[in-house]
């Protein structure tokens, strides 16, 4: 009998595989580089007949994209700063002990982090409203998307924690160094990898996030691009060039910075959502 | 106050105020709005005294006027659609994924690693470009499909509404597709290998060692993946605005989408909030399911 080169045979599957898999993102590029009628052929062209590389630039400038871009950079960078800020010492404290006031701790974070933002968001714009804090859309929907964000940031920075020797710090406080300086000077810089990791996974997700700011952000100069993006969208679309080459800027960059540090990406993912 | 201070500075406060800072932060703004969310629930809530903070309580009198609306059994059997087929989808097709990819040939974490690309993308996006694929007349499914045989007519995705469920449906089958895939392949490469080896010396075939070893050692992780599946389906809000709105005629709609057109399109503040409670037990439970599946992994 004839031997096939097995590990060939399935790396040619498991290539098929994710091409069927990622087909999806491969249509966003054709469809927005296609004319008007080309999008509306049946069948439809599976390679653009005339490309046409214009409906980029005119897809930003008619769409305001800049400001939408802006705005989501604004509330990506709030969710993530914020995130770090109370996430990060709290998961440290957290993988250092083990008592049962430290689960009731875990428990109520991971009870916070299953809670669905579409049940979360009628008591918070009525409690914003309230406080006035809807004058504020941006803080508002920056302070409702960190409380999201959090739990699932801590649960895997916990992890990463997890995995810093403890006799590395216990030595710094040997050596006289406070509590504060062991954190900061051993602990933190040994964590620096999988924390960086984290904050880009927490920016991609407030990059994109939707309810929220939907919700709360009524004034149009202060939208994210996701709230852009549905202006224009639904069952009744049409302008199907236009919404794909407005999804092809809002994603590559997100798809770029994935595609290069998917390694550590998935590491991080998987190290703490179950081990 | 000095020994308040040096605490701070080397001893048990600085933990207890790194984990307090926190927790004040998410007891403000999750804690308090989901016992908020209670309260309006039994109140009469309306755009004249949304600023106030006292309203008139109304008892269960939002409850009975959910259930009593046309289209409650309607979103009940959308919602109950929505959350098991995207979990049998997401399973089944991740789990046979996870499988495949443990298999050794080059370049196999690679390329399981690029499935998780869907995980990352603005949900909206997701939905765009599903609504696209879905369209009826010029759809790239509906061209697959009818190429390959499947089907002969144009099947309308997104206006039939005996479809419409599906099409958002197919559509989070896609996007959580890979996540399943992950968390079961972790899971897979804990299994040692010993005991796959004595098995085949025993004997057994492919589909034995599948149901006797790897099923078995398996069952906390499969347990966590269809628990956070059930929330994570349950938090899927983006897609519905994206591909279907709803409709047509509330054919495509589910508790979560329900709850958020009561509060910022009706402006009825306490319907919002009394089926965002309704759905909310069936999260509990859930969260409960996954808390306690993954119990010794978080206790670490």
């Amino acid at each position: 009998m004839n031997r096939v080169p097995v590990p060939k045979l399935l790396l040619v599957v498991a290539i098929l595989l994710a091409a069927v898999y990622l087909f999806p993102f491969y249509w966003m590029y054709v469809t927005s580089l296609k004319g008007q009628s080309e999008i509306f052929a049946n069948p439809p062209t599976f390679w653009p007949r005339d490309p046409n590389l214009s409906i980029f630039q005119d897809t930003w400038e008619k769409r305001n994209m800049s400001v939408f871009l802006w705005n989501s950079v604004v509330i990506g960078s709030g969710v993530t700063a914020l995130t770090i800020l109370l996430g990060t010492g709290c998961a440290y404290v957290l993988a250092r002990y083990r008592s049962g006031w430290i689960d009731v701790a875990l428990f109520t974070i991971l009870m916070i982090q299953v809670l669905p933002a579409s049940v979360m968001i009628t008591p918070l714009y009525v409690g914003f409203n309230q406080f006035g804090l809807l004058n504020f859309p941006r803080t508002a929907v920056i302070l409702a998307a960190a409380a999201k964000a959090i739990p699932f940031y801590i649960v895997l920075a916990r992890a990463t924690f997890m995995n810093v020797p403890r006799e590395l710090e216990e030595a710094a406080l040997v050596d006289g160094n406070s509590r504060w300086g062991a954190f900061f000077f051993i602990v933190l810089p040994l964590a620096r990898n999988g924390i960086l990791v984290l904050a880009i996974l927490t920016f991609m997700q407030a990059f994109g996030e939707y309810i929220y700011s939907k919700s709360i952000i009524t004034t149009k100069a202060y939208q994210p691009a996701s709230v852009g993006l549905s202006g224009f969208l639904g069952p009744n679309a049409t302008d199907w060039n236009g919404i794909m080459a407005y999804s092809a800027i809002y994603v590559t960059p997100i798809v770029a910075i994935f595609v290069i540090l998917q390694r550590r990406i998935v590491a991080g993912l998987t190290s703490g959502a179950l081990k | 106050m000095r020994r308040v201070l040096s605490s701070l500075i080397d001893g048990k406060g600085f933990d207890i105020l790194l984990v307090s800072l926190t927790m004040i932060f998410l007891a403000a703004l999750a804690g308090t709005p989901l016992v908020y969310n209670v309260m309006m629930s039994f109140q009469e809530v309306d755009m004249f005294n949304l600023g106030t903070f006292s309203r008139p309580v109304v008892g269960l009198d939002n409850y009975a006027a959910v259930v009593a609306q046309p289209e409650f059994g309607l979103i009940i059997r959308n919602t109950a659609i929505f959350v098991f087929g995207s979990i049998a989808g997401q399973f089944s097709i991740g789990f046979a994924l996870a499988i495949f990819f443990m298999a050794k040939f080059p370049f196999a974490s690679t390329i399981r690693g690029l499935f998780l690309v869907s995980w990352v993308m603005p949900g909206l996006v997701v939905g765009a470009l599903w609504g696209f694929i879905l369209a009826g007349d010029f759809g790239v499914l509906n061209a697959i499909l009818q190429g390959i045989g499947l089907t002969d007519g144009t099947m309308f995705w997104k206006s039939d509404p005996n479809l419409s469920i599906w099409a958002v449906t197919i559509a989070n089958i896609w996007l959580g597709l890979a996540f399943n895939m992950m968390l079961l392949s972790v899971g897979l490469a804990g299994i040692p290998n010993d005991l796959y080896e004595a098995a085949e010396l025993d004997g057994a075939n492919g589909l034995q060692r599948f149901a006797t070893i790897t099923l078995p050692m398996m069952r906390s992780t499969i347990g966590a993946v269809l628990a956070l599946g059930l929330i994570y389906t349950l938090q899927q809000f983006d897609l519905f605005p994206a591909i279907t709105e709803g409709g047509p005629a509330n054919s495509s709609n589910v508790a979560q989408y329900w709850a958020w057109q009561w509060s910022f399109l009706l402006f009825d503040f306490a319907k919002g909030a009394t089926v965002s409670v309704m759905m909310l037990i069936f999260v509990l439970v859930a969260s409960i399911v996954y808390v306690w599946s993954t119990r010794h992994e978080v206790r670490g």
